[in-house]
C-alpha cells in the first residue's frame, strides 16, 4: 500500500490513456451511485423492521383479521381492544415494575463490580491475572438452563425463592462476565500518556484512575449497561423458576401467560409486547451515540 | 505496574458474586454429571455417584453426536451470516446520507430492543403453515408458490428460517458496533488508499479490516459463544417440543435434564457443551488476552 | 484515596443488597398460608370457581391465606422439580393425567387413600381419571375434569355438498362424506374436509386403539411397545388414507399451533376433531367468527364397526398433594372444596367433562357439551407405566406420525422405530 502520493501535483490529470468521463457524466454517475446507496438503505430498513411493524400492526387488529388467509397490512378496522386487554390483565403494573427494578439494580450493581474488575485486570499485573480473565470468559460459556436446578436449591437454602433479590443476584452473576472484559477492552485503550501525566500532578495511581480514566470510559460503561439491560430485560427461564408470585414476575414471564391450552392470544400479546418495548426503545434512542463511540474506543486501538 | 494487594482487593467484590452464586452451582453441575440424578433421586435430595458412567453414556450415543455436529455447523453458519451482514451494513450505514443514516440506526435500535420471545414469536407466525404473510408475500410476489409451504419439513430449510431469525437479532449490535468502528478509521488514510486507485474492497481489506481487527475479533468470539448456546429460538420455532432432528446442544442437555428428569446426563451434557465452546474459541481468547499484554 | 474507593464500593453494594432484601416480603409462616399451583387454563376460563372455593376453604379456616399462582404448560414440570428439589413445593398442585404417573412412582406425592370417601363425588368419579391417580392400589390424587373429544362440523357446508347432517355410522360413511366435501370445496386449496394437522396425536392414536391395537402393552413383568403389531398397523394405515385425502392441514403442525377451533372459524374447514371447549372457542367474539353461531355441530367421531364410536382419549387434569407439603390436611381441604358439586358444575359450564358421573346431566343436556359425553363412551389413555411422560417428552408419537404423514417412512418402518424406543423409555430402569 503507498501511502507515499506523488507530492508534485500534477496540472491535469494524465487523462488520455484513462478513459475519464466528463465532469457532467461523472456527477451524472455519482449521483446514481447516491441514490442506489440510499434505496439500498431504504431496502435494508424495511427487511430489518419488517418484524417490527408487523407486531405492532396487529396490536390494532381484532381478533378476526390476526390471522386470515388475506394478510392485512393496515389495521383496517383498527382497535384498541388488545391494548385495552393488555394494561387490563392482572398485573401488569407490577410486572413492568418489577422488570425496571430487576433491569435497573443489575445494570447499576455491574457496572460499579466490573468497573472494579476490569481495572485490576487491565492496569496491574499480577500473578495469576491470565488465568482469572480466562475464567471469567468461562462463566459466560455455561448454559444458563443447565445450571437452573443446582441455582434453585442454592437460593432455596438462602431464602432467595420467589424474592426479586433472588433474581437479581442470578443476573448479575451472568452479566458481570461480558461487563468485565468490555471494560477491560475501553481502559487498555486509555493512551498511557494521560495516566502519566496525572501522575506527574503527585496523586496516587488510583486516584488517577478515578479522576481521569472514568470519564473517558465513561462511553464504555454506558456500553455495558445497554448488554447488562437487555439480557435482564429479555430472560425468561430463570425467572420463570425462580419466581412463582404472580405479582413478582418479570415483564417476559408475564408475557408467556398469553398462552394457554386454548392457544395464543396473539392481538394482546402484541399489543403487550409493543407496549414494553417503548421504554426500552426510548432508552436506547437517546443513549445509542454515546454507544456507538465507547464499544469500539477501547477495541480499535486494543 | 503495581505489585501488592490493590489488584486483589479490586477484583474481590465482582468475584465475590460470581463465585458465590454460580461458583457453587458450577461445582453441584460438575458433580452431578457424575451421578445418577433422576426425579426419584431429586426428591430425596441424593444421587448415586456412578463415576464416568454418564460421559461413557454420551460418547456412545449416536445422537449426540449428530447433535454436535449440527450445533457446530448451525453456529458456524449463524455467525459467519452475521459478521458478514453486519460488515456490509456498517459499510452501507458509513455511505448513507445523514437522514438514512438516522433512519436506518433507528430501525436496527427498535430491532435489538424487542425481546428474544416476542420477536421469534412473530417469525414464527410470519411463516406460519396456514396464515403466514411471509408465505403470502412470496407468492404474491410470484417467488413460488408458497401456499401452504411448511417450511419445517425438512430440517435444512427450518434451521434456515431459525438461522434467519438468530442472524436478524443479531445483526443490529454488530452493526452498529462496527459502523462506530469504521467512523474511527483515519480519513486521510482511505483518501490516500482511494487516489492510488484503490477500489471499495482493497481499501476495506487492507486498510479497514487491519485496524478494526480487535473488534471482529471480539464480536466473533461473542457470537460464537452465544449462538452456540441458542435455546428460545429453537423452542419456540417448534411448538416448545422440538423433533429431535432439531436439537442443538442446549436443547438436548434441557430436554435431558427436565422432560426425561435425567439431571445426572443433562449436567453431563451441559459441561461437554462448554468445553466444546471452548475448544472451538480457544484461538479467540488467546488473542484477547494476548492483547492486554502487548502494552 | 484507594482505601476510600474500595470502601466506597463495597458500600454501594452492601447498601443495594440491603435495600433489595428489606423490599422484599417477609416470608409467611407456614401455618398461616397454602400455595396452590393451577394451570393458567383456570384462570382463564373459570376463575370465579377458584375464587368460590377459596372462599369456602377460609370460611372452613379463618385466617389460613391462599396463594393461587397460575402455571404455564409449557415448562410447569421444570419448575415443580425445582421446587421439589428445593423443597419449595406447593401445598396443591395441578398435573395432566398422563403427567402423574412419573410423580407417583418416584414417591413425590402424598398418599390420599385413607382420606378417600371425604372427598365430594368420590363415589362417582370418572373410571379414567381415578386410574391416572392411583399406583400399586393407593390414591395419590383427586380427579379433577376431562376432555374428549369429537368431531365439530359445519352443518351449512354439509348441506351444500349434500351430506346428511346426522351423525354417520361407521368410519366408511364419515370417509364418504368427507370426500363429498372435498368434491364440492376442495378447489378453494385451503379448504379441507377434516383438519387434521400431523403432531395430533391424541386423535391418530385412536384409530390404533379402534383397529384393536395399543401403544404399549404390559407382558412378563415389562413394557412392549405395540404400535408396531398387525391391528396397529391396520389403524395407522386407515389413519393415512383418511388424513391425505380429506386434509389439507400441515403435516408437521400440531392442533395448537393455530389453534385449531380457529382455523376452523375462518370458513375453510368442513370439520375437525376437537375438545369441548373448541366449539365456543370458536366462536369467540374477540378471536374466533361468532357469526357461525347455529351453523356448527358435533357427534363422536364413528369407529369402522358400524354403530359405535372410535376411542376418544381422556385428555384432563388431577389435583395432587406433594409428599413435602407441610399442610397436607389444608390442602386435601382445599381441594375438597374445589371439587364440590357446585364447583364441579361451573367447570362442567365452561365446556369440560366434570370429574364425576353424578354430574352428567349437567353435560347431556346441553347440544354443545351431550356429543363429547356420549365419545367418552369410548375411550383410551395412556400405558400406566412410570416413564411415561418421558415418552411424550421425547416425542415419539409426533415424530412417527410426521414421518407416515410426509411419506417419509412407510408405516412398518415408522411404526417399528417407535415401538422400539417406546419399549426402550418405558423399561428403563434409571
Amino acid at each position: 500500500m503507498s501511502s507515499q502520493a506523488p507530492a508534485a501535483p500534477v496540472p491535469v490529470a494524465p487523462t488520455t490513456e484513462r478513459a475519464v468521463p466528463r465532469v457532467g457524466v461523472r456527477r451524472h454517475r455519482k449521483l446514481l451511485g447516491r441514490v442506489g446507496i440510499n434505496l439500498l438503505g431504504v431496502l435494508t430498513f424495511v427487511v430489518m423492521v419488517f418484524p417490527v411493524y408487523w407486531m405492532v400492526n396487529t396490536a390494532f387488529k381484532p381478533g378476526i383479521d390476526i390471522q386470515s388467509y388475506t394478510p392485512k397490512f393496515l389495521p383496517n378496522p383498527a382497535t384498541l381492544v388488545n391494548f385495552e386487554d393488555a394494561i387490563h390483565r392482572a398485573y401488569f403494573w407490577d410486572v413492568v415494575k418489577n422488570s425496571l427494578i430487576v433491569v435497573g439494580v443489575v445494570t447499576a450493581l455491574s457496572l460499579v463490580l466490573a468497573f472494579l474488575a476490569a481495572l485490576a485486570l487491565a492496569k496491574f499485573r499480577f500473578y495469576g491475572r491470565s488465568a482469572f480473565l480466562v475464567l471469567v470468559l468461562c462463566v459466560q460459556m455455561v448454559p444458563l438452563t443447565a445450571l437452573i436446578i443446582p441455582l434453585y436449591i442454592m437460593l432455596s437454602r438462602a431464602h432467595q425463592i420467589d424474592k426479586l433479590s433472588g433474581v437479581i443476584i442470578t443476573y448479575l452473576t451472568f452479566v458481570l462476565p461480558f461487563c468485565v472484559w468490555t471494560l477491560r477492552g475501553f481502559l487498555l485503550a486509555v493512551p498511557k500518556e494521560l495516566e502519566e501525566a496525572a501522575m506527574v500532578d503527585g496523586s496516587t495511581r488510583l486516584g488517577a484512575f478515578v479522576r481521569i480514566l472514568l470519564p473517558l470510559v465513561a462511553p464504555g460503561l454506558v456500553a455495558t449497561s445497554i448488554f447488562a439491560f437487555i439480557q435482564c430485560w429479555n430472560e425468561y427461564i430463570v425467572a420463570y423458576v425462580l419466581l412463582s408470585s404472580p405479582e413478582k414476575q418479570t415483564l417476559p414471564v408475564w408475557l408467556a401467560g398469553f398462552t394457554t391450552l386454548h392457544g395464543t392470544d396473539w392481538g394482546s400479546l402484541m399489543a403487550a409486547a409493543t407496549l414494553t418495548a417503548l421504554p426500552v426503545v426510548a432508552f436506547f434512542v437517546l443513549v445509542h451515540r454515546r454507544i456507538a463511540f465507547g464499544l469500539t474506543a477501547g477495541a480499535v486501538r486494543g | 505496574m503495581l505489585r501488592g494487594t490493590a489488584p486483589y482487593a479490586l477484583l474481590l467484590p465482582a468475584t465475590a458474586v460470581v463465585a458465590a452464586v454460580a461458583g457453587y452451582p458450577l461445582y453441584l453441575l460438575v458433580k452431578l454429571s457424575f451421578q445418577q440424578y433422576g426425579l426419584q433421586e431429586l426428591i430425596a435430595h441424593k444421587g448415586v455417584w456412578i463415576g464416568t458412567a454418564n460421559y461413557a453414556e454420551i460418547f456412545h450415543d449416536r445422537q449426540f453426536w449428530e447433535v454436535v455436529a449440527r450445533t457446530v455447523v448451525f453456529t458456524a453458519a449463524c455467525v459467519s451470516m452475521t459478521m458478514l451482514l453486519g460488515t456490509l451494513i456498517a459499510l452501507l450505514l458509513a455511505r448513507l446520507n445523514a437522514f438514512m443514516r438516522f433512519l436506518l440506526t433507528t430501525g436496527l435500535v427498535l430491532v435489538w430492543a424487542m425481546p428474544v420471545v416476542v420477536a421469534v414469536n412473530i417469525w414464527y407466525w410470519m411463516v406460519d403453515y396456514e396464515f403466514g404473510v411471509l408465505n403470502w408475500l412470496l407468492t404474491e410476489l410470484h417467488l413460488g408458490d408458497f401456499e401452504h409451504h411448511d417450511w419445517f419439513v425438512s430440517p435444512w430449510s427450518g434451521f434456515a428460517i431459525i438461522g434467519a431469525v438468530i442472524v436478524w437479532g443479531a445483526i443490529p449490535f454488530v452493526t452498529i458496533t462496527l459502523y462506530a468502528g469504521l467512523t474511527q478509521v483515519p480519513r486521510e488514510l482511505v483518501e490516500a488508499a482511494a487516489m492510488d486507485g484503490a477500489g471499495v474492497l482493497r481499501t476495506f481489506r487492507d486498510i479497514t479490516f487491519p485496524i478494526l481487527k480487535p473488534l471482529f475479533v471480539i464480536l466473533t468470539s461473542l457470537s460464537i459463544i452465544w449462538d452456540f448456546q441458542v435455546f428460545n429460538q429453537v423452542w419456540i420455532m417448534r411448538d416448545q417440543r422440538p423433533t429431535s432432528d432439531y436439537f442443538v446442544m442446549s436443547i438436548y442437555s434441557f430436554v435431558e435434564s427436565f422432560k426425561v428428569s435425567q439431571y445426572g446426563l443433562g449436567a453431563a451434557i451441559a459441561i461437554v457443551m462448554v468445553l466444546t465452546m471452548f475448544a472451538v474459541t480457544f484461538v479467540y481468547i488467546r488473542q484477547m488476552v494476548r492483547m492486554g499484554d502487548l502494552r | 484515596m484507594r482505601r476510600r474507593l474500595l470502601a466506597a464500593a463495597v458500600l454501594v453494594v452492601l447498601l443495594a443488597l440491603a435495600a433489595i432484601t428489606a423490599a422484599s416480603a417477609p416470608a409467611k409462616s407456614q401455618a398461616d398460608s397454602i400455595t396452590v399451583w393451577l394451570m393458567v387454563d383456570a384462570q382463564n376460563n373459570w376463575a370465579d370457581a377458584v375464587q368460590a372455593a377459596t372462599r369456602q376453604f377460609q370460611q372452613q379456616h379463618p385466617g389460613v391465606d391462599v396463594n393461587v399462582q397460575y402455571q404455564t404448560w409449557g415448562e410447569h414440570q421444570t419448575k415443580f422439580d425445582a421446587a421439589l428439589a428445593g423443597g419449595n413445593a406447593p401445598d396443591v398442585k395441578e398435573l395432566g393425567n398422563t403427567e402423574t404417573v412419573k410423580y407417583m412412582a418416584n414417591g413425590a406425592l402424598a398418599d390420599l387413600t385413607a382420606q378417600k370417601r371425604s372427598f365430594p363425588n368420590s363415589a362417582t368419579w370418572l373410571q379414567g381419571l381415578t386410574e391416572s391417580v392411583t399406583f400399586n392400589g393407593k390414591l395419590y390424587g383427586v380427579p379433577y375434569y376431562a376432555g374428549a373429544r369429537a368431531v365439530i362440523y359445519r352443518t351449512d357446508l354439509y348441506r351444500q355438498a349434500g351430506v346428511s347432517t346426522r351423525a354417520p355410522q361407521s368410519l366408511d360413511q364419515f370417509v364418504t362424506n368427507g370426500q363429498k366435501l372435498m368434491k364440492k370445496f376442495g378447489t378453494d386449496r385451503n379448504f379441507s374436509a377434516l383438519y387434521f394437522p400431523g403432531k395430533n396425536w391424541y386423535a391418530s392414536m385412536s384409530f390404533v386403539y379402534d383397529y384393536g391395537g395399543r401403544i404399549a402393552r404390559f407382558r412378563n413383568n415389562r413394557w412392549e411397545g405395540a404400535l408396531n403389531s398387525p391391528q396397529a398397523i391396520a389403524g395407522l394405515t386407515k389413519l393415512k388414507s383418511v388424513v391425505l385425502s380429506l386434509s389439507r392441514a400441515s403435516k408437521t403442525g400440531d392442533e395448537a399451533n393455530p389453534q385449531q377451533a380457529l382455523v376452523f372459524s375462518k370458513g375453510k374447514v368442513g370439520s375437525f376433531i376437537g375438545n369441548g371447549w373448541e366449539w365456543p372457542y370458536s366462536l369467540d367474539p374477540k378471536l374466533g367468527n361468532p357469526e357461525l353461531a347455529g351453523k356448527i355441530g358435533a357427534y363422536p367421531m364413528p369407529s369402522h364397526i358400524k354403530g359405535r364410536y372410535m376411542p376418544t382419549f381422556l385428555g384432563g387434569s388431577d389435583l395432587v398433594v406433594p409428599a413435602t407439603s407441610k399442610n397436607r390436611a389444608l390442602a386435601a381441604d382445599w381441594i375438597k372444596a374445589y371439587t364440590d358439586t357446585a364447583s364441579m358444575t361451573s367447570i362442567a359450564k365452561a365446556g369440560n367433562i366434570p370429574n364425576t358421573t353424578s354430574l352428567v346431566a349437567i353435560n347431556a343436556a346441553k347440544p354443545t357439551l351431550a356429543p363429547f359425553a356420549r365419545a367418552a363412551k369410548y375411550s383410551w389413555f395412556v400405558p400406566a407405566a412410570k416413564n411415561w411422560a418421558n415418552v411424550e417428552s421425547a416425542n415419539v408419537l409426533q415424530n412417527m406420525l410426521v414421518s407416515i404423514f410426509t411419506g417419509r417412512s412407510s408405516i412398518k418402518s415408522a411404526a417399528d422405530r417407535a415401538s422400539s424406543q417406546i419399549t426402550q423409555i418405558l423399561n428403563e430402569s434409571r
